[in-house]
């Protein structure tokens, strides 16, 4: 039988570890790289992948799709905008977890509501 | 750990009972959703670890499959069930080529595991929206799975000895 691993760290360990934080720095470079925005902030709403509307980032506002509308939705899903932020505000999900991810006002990173094919993301034109 | 077929087929059903548990407690009861979505402890996987040290690869791999079956006749076997399968079967095949390699200790591996786990799910999730923009979110994924697999070899690391100690 196959001898099983060692319970103490050794420096293997170590190099996967180094080799984890060289490969998150590249990460992280490439990322603020790729998302320098260039140009007025937009929020852009899919639903089943599909480019539904996009809304200016600087108007306060609550956007509601309603179930009626989209049938894929498990619920009516409510969109907050406000102070160059987005958050969703009412969803109808098993975890809920896109509504408990709470305000997003960065460029790139998605609100994803998964059971609901539903995701709102700030984006911008890229330089 | 001396065992035939029947004290194998035991063990490994009690170890599946505490690794179903463990996950299902946790996504009910430490939501992390606010720190990321995606982002959790993963302490489900220490009794993976212990089912890597004492049976082998295969029995790792079955032991995998059946906890995210077993855990999604409790959550649904919707978007979140392709969601952790893939994150399994990506960390689950490193892990086993890793293992394969043996060079690393449980703190390697455990970092293996939860990291992977983590690219496993964006991977997923990338390829169902057909969107690039979930890629962004892993920097935080690998920086919170590298922290959760170096606890989670703590937890295990220590379990194991106990049980080494009392010869279990």
């Amino acid at each position: 039988m196959k001898k099983p691993f060692a319970l103490q760290k050794n420096p293997f360990d170590v190099y996967v570890f180094s080799l984890f934080m060289i490969a998150l720095s590249i990460l992280i470079s490439f990322s603020n790289l790729y998302n320098r925005p260039g140009g007025d902030l937009y929020v852009s709403v899919y639903i089943e992948n599909a480019l539904i509307q996009q809304y200016s980032l600087y108007e306060t506002q609550s956007i509601t799709f309603t179930q009626a509308e989209y049938p894929i939705l498990l619920g009516d899903i409510v969109l907050g905008i406000d102070d160059a932020r987005i958050r969703i505000e009412q969803e109808t999900s098993p975890l809920n977890v896109c509504s408990e991810q709470g305000w997003v006002s960065s460029p790139g990173l998605p609100i994803i509501c998964a059971p609901n094919y539903f995701m709102a993301v700030i984006e911008a034109p890229i330089v | 750990m001396k065992q035939n077929r029947v004290q194998k087929l035991t063990r490994l059903a009690m170890l599946l009972a505490l690794g179903v548990l463990l996950n299902y407690a946790e996504v009910v009861l430490l939501p992390t959703a606010f720190i990321t979505p995606g982002v959790k402890l993963g302490i489900a996987n220490t009794v993976g670890l212990i089912v890597l040290y004492y049976f082998d690869d295969r029995t790792y791999f079955f032991y995998g499959m059946m906890r995210i079956l077993l855990t999604s006749l409790f959550t649904g076997f919707g978007f979140n069930f392709l969601i952790a399968l893939s994150g399994w079967l990506l960390a689950s095949i490193v892990v086993v080529v890793m293992h394969q390699w043996n060079r690393l200790s449980i703190f390697g591996l455990s970092m293996i595991a939860a990291v992977f786990h983590g690219v496993g799910q964006i991977l997923m999730v990338s390829v169902l929206y057909q969107s690039i923009y979930m890629l962004n979110y892993l920097p935080v994924l690998w920086v919170s799975g590298l922290t959760a697999g170096l606890l989670v070899a703590k937890i295990s690391q220590q379990v194991l000895i106990r049980m080494q100690r009392i010869r279990i």
